[in-house]
């Protein structure tokens, strides 16, 4: 058991490590610098060229990519990001926040989907085949096809256009406590949720039907044990095993991966973030989130593994 | 036909009795409206702010430039929205001698910070201290001298007839004085009619009412909340049909006609805006050396169809001259020559292509929404004088360089056949941008360019505006005869509010909109 958790961590650390470096080179590739949009067109027509020129070496846009790429491998191991080009503040105090909002968006958006997803799955599993599972099953492939940000749109015209019950866009602030925030998101959180529910619905459901078609279970219907307590004590722990991973990485992508959904409402969190970072060439801003999401990514993966371990005997001896 | 009755012609009578009655007195006995005083106003902000600043200097006015300078701040004196330029706090402003290079300012008194405290002309002195060295517009003033508790001096590099222009930039406001320059400024402490009570770097910002200001009994508002929605146009657009937003300031003209049509939305356009320049290269080897493919150019795109299409009419959208100047200057001279299409197929004949031509790719970048189908009508409308024009557009980050090159053209990396977007300012400043040093006149010499030159080194040095106006007027006329760049046309700027929302207006340069006199009906 430990050989297979340390192997898992070392794997991790690698994968961190390659990802870092991935990371760093993405972000050199990109072209122009911070200084290039931090300019205005009516500023370059005035500023001098032996002055724009001197102001690129004092933010260091002019020291060779390989140093560069030294300092960030060093800052990262200490959790250093550095400063922002342009205005010198730490980068962990921009993103900070941001991080902060998108994980009280995706802990939101779990906290109702995760019941949803598996009331409906576990009803059309156990009712596999009729109108339930059909219509469940049908809902769920729309709801997971249609782009977040058709639905979102679709609500907000719905219940903040048609009917102002909720409002379009949010203008909470990044640093708004954790209910203020969510009590400005209502079609936000709905938006994701949609999605959500459909796409875990399905995991369950496809873990679900193949559990309780599953030898074990046969053997215990004949022992005569009721079909609810089959169900939820021994089907449902059997079906959701092999899911954990695909769930981590889902919850994993809900904290980074909603730009869309941050973009339509205006939500203060990540997405946001990496947008305004990448469109104004704060590289160290850009670098400090793509990095953050892929250890979120290897983090939740590591613990669905573990999770895994210590749930499932058979994997240990792997 | 109905028939006409004793009765109906006495209804008739009365009627038109009380018609005229009531706009004799209604004439006679009208009372103001005025002003009502409370009340929050929320509005949304949707242009590309280039400089917006983070957690540490958010407050800063260099910072959030659109959301906070003319409501947490002051200049000496401000651009109105026909482009002249009034004194803010200044009480007077004169050059000391004909030379226009030593300007005296007497600073209007009683005016106070938000920390109470009194501004004086030290304060000035040290924000411009700061202005000087980062401000584009302020590099020409060599240094400031405090010549009494509420006067300044101001020593140019040289002579400007259009100095005021340069102390309503945007950046020169007054700061409490401080000789850190990492530190002035930082408070966010100003003498605008508003003071910063929340900061939320680049998204939130929040004023409440001074009590303190220098113009009595204003602002109106006891609060302003102003929501950074650059490059989300959509969600401020919802947010104001949601009823979040009381107004929402630079949409794309493309949406006007549907917003007009919407209830309880009014739209108002400022009386220009940001135009478009076309840079046309004069590297070796480019077809643009020659002025006569210049001149067939700018005869035979169709400015009129850019007005018409892509903003929607004269409302939204207004032609250019060539210049940089806009077209609400007072200074501005309307391009004589239309287009042509038969003259253009003339000039590139005798250039030598008489059968047309294909230009190199003309690279925009969508700095405005509308930049795509700006460039699709040009494109469709050359080609009846037999110019093949391939466009092509590029990302926005990294545009600037892309398109610039190096200025060392020995290098081979030319700069290109490319757009850019230009802000209306005052003649000076805007005639300068077609110097043959600056890469928007393509790098542009010769004659023409010598005597444009000596044209604007005399219109500095100039004081008397009406004289000024004649050699501003030759400036413009050697660019449409020299097509030294194409300025087809440019935009007004458009913003929405509710009509409850009073006395906002809107404004040429988007940033120099002011709130003293905005109020909610």
């Amino acid at each position: 058991m430990l050989i297979a958790i340390a192997r898992r961590l070392a794997l991790s650390l690698v994968t961190l490590f390659m990802l870092a470096v991935f990371v760093f080179v993405a972000t050199e590739i990109m072209p122009g610098d911070a200084l290039d949009v931090s300019l205005s067109a009516d500023e370059i027509a005035m500023i001098p060229p032996e002055r724009l020129a001197q102001m690129k070496r004092d933010l260091g846009l002019d020291r060779p990519a390989h140093e560069r790429l030294g300092a960030f491998l060093g800052g990262v191991v200490q959790l250093d990001f550095g400063r922002t080009l342009m205005s010198k503040t730490p980068v962990t105090t921009i993103v900070g926040y941001p991080y902060r909002n998108s994980l009280i968006l995706a802990a939101a958006v779990l906290l109702v989907a995760i019941p949803f997803a598996l009331a409906i799955g576990i009803a059309a599993a156990v009712w596999r085949g009729r109108p339930i599972d059909n219509i469940v099953s049908t809902v769920a492939v729309i709801g997971y096809s249609i782009p977040e940000f058709v639905i979102g749109t679709v609500l907000v015209m719905l219940f903040a256009v048609t009917w102002p019950i909720f409002p379009a866009t949010i203008t909470a602030s990044t640093r708004d406590p954790a209910l203020t925030l969510l009590a400005a998101s209502p079609l936000a959180v709905a938006t994701v949720v949609i999605g959500s529910v459909a796409y875990l619905a399905r995991l369950v459901r496809t873990g679900m039907i193949e559990a309780l078609a599953s030898d074990f279970v046969e053997r215990l219907r004949l022992t005569g044990i009721p079909e609810w307590r089959i169900v939820f004590r021994h089907a449902l722990p059997a079906a959701i095993i092999p899911s954990l991973t695909a769930m981590a990485l889902y919850a994993a992508a809900l904290v980074s991966g909603i730009v869309v959904v941050e973009l339509v409402f205006a939500y203060p969190g990540l997405g946001q973030e990496l947008v305004r970072a990448v469109t104004r060439r704060e590289v160290h801003v850009v670098q400090a989130i793509a990095l953050g999401s892929a250890a979120i990514v290897v983090a939740l993966n590591l613990l669905a593994d573990l999770a895994i371990l210590a749930l499932d005997p058979r994997t240990r001896r792997a | 036909m109905s028939k006409l009755t004793r009765r109906s012609a006495l209804l008739g009578a009365t009627a038109l009795m009380t018609a005229f009655d009531s706009a004799l007195l209604g004439s006679a006995f009208a009372q103001p409206v005025l002003p009502k005083r409370g009340g929050t106003l929320v509005y949304a902000q949707c242009s590309g702010n280039r400089r917006g600043g983070d957690a540490s200097n958010t407050k800063h006015p260099y910072f959030m430039i659109d959301l906070i300078t003319r409501s947490a701040y002051n200049t000496l004196t401000w651009v109105d929205e026909g482009l002249n330029v009034v004194n803010e706090l200044a009480a007077n402003l004169a050059p000391t001698d004909d030379k226009l290079n030593v300007w005296d300012v007497t600073i209007r008194e009683g005016v106070k910070f938000h920390d109470g405290r009194d501004v004086t002309a030290k304060d000035w002195a040290s924000s411009f201290e700061l202005h000087r060295r980062r401000n584009f517009a302020s590099q020409q003033i060599k240094s400031t001298e405090v010549t009494g508790a509420h006067s300044l001096r101001f020593f140019l590099d040289a002579g400007n007839s259009e100095f005021p222009y340069v102390l309503a930039e945007y950046d020169n406001v007054v700061m409490p004085a401080n000789d850190d320059f990492e530190k002035i400024g930082m408070t966010g402490i100003g003498t605008g009619p508003f003071r910063i009570v929340e900061a939320d770097p680049q998204r939130r910002m929040v004023f409440e009412r001074f009590d303190g200001y220098w113009r009595k009994d204003q602002p109106f508002l006891d609060r302003l909340e102003v929501i950074n929605r650059e490059g989300q146009m959509e969600s401020a657009i919802n947010g104001f049909r949601s009823r979040q937003f009381d107004a929402v300031l630079n949409i794309d003209p493309r949406l006007v006609r549907q917003l007009t049509a919407e209830a309880e939305t009014e739209v108002v356009p400022a009386s220009s805006g940001d135009q478009a320049v076309i840079i046309l290269p004069k590297h070796p080897g480019s077809p643009f050396l020659d002025v006569r493919i210049r001149r067939a150019l700018a005869y035979a795109i169709d400015r009129e169809a850019i007005q018409r299409i892509v903003y929607g009419g004269a409302r939204f959208g207004w032609l250019g001259n060539d210049s940089h100047m806009a077209g609400t200057d007072p200074m501005f001279v309307g391009r004589p020559i239309r287009r042509d299409v038969a003259k253009a197929r003339a000039l590139l004949a005798e250039a030598g292509h008489p059968n047309g031509i294909t230009l190199p790719t003309l690279y925009y970048a969508p700095q405005w929404p509308e930049m795509g189908r700006y460039f699709q009508v040009i494109q469709e409308t050359v080609k009846e004088a037999g110019i093949t024009l391939p466009i092509e557009e590029r990302p926005n980050d990294g545009y600037l360089n892309f398109r610039q090159g190096d200025a060392d053209v020995t290098k081979g990396n030319w700069h290109k056949f490319a757009y850019t977007a230009v802000g209306p300012r005052n003649p000076g400043i805007s005639l300068f941008r077609m110097r043959g040093a600056n890469n928007e006149s393509g790098y542009w010499s010769g004659p023409g360019h010598d005597r444009y030159l000596a044209l604007y080194r005399e219109a500095m040095v100039t004081a008397d505006a009406a004289k000024r106006k004649a050699i501003y007027a030759e400036m413009q006329k050697i660019c449409y005869d020299e097509v030294p760049a194409i300025l087809p046309a440019g935009r007004n700027n458009v913003l929405i509010r509710r009509p409850n929302v009073r006395g906002l207006n809107n404004h040429p340069q988007h940033w120099s909109i002011t709130w003293d006199g905005v109020w909610k009906a």
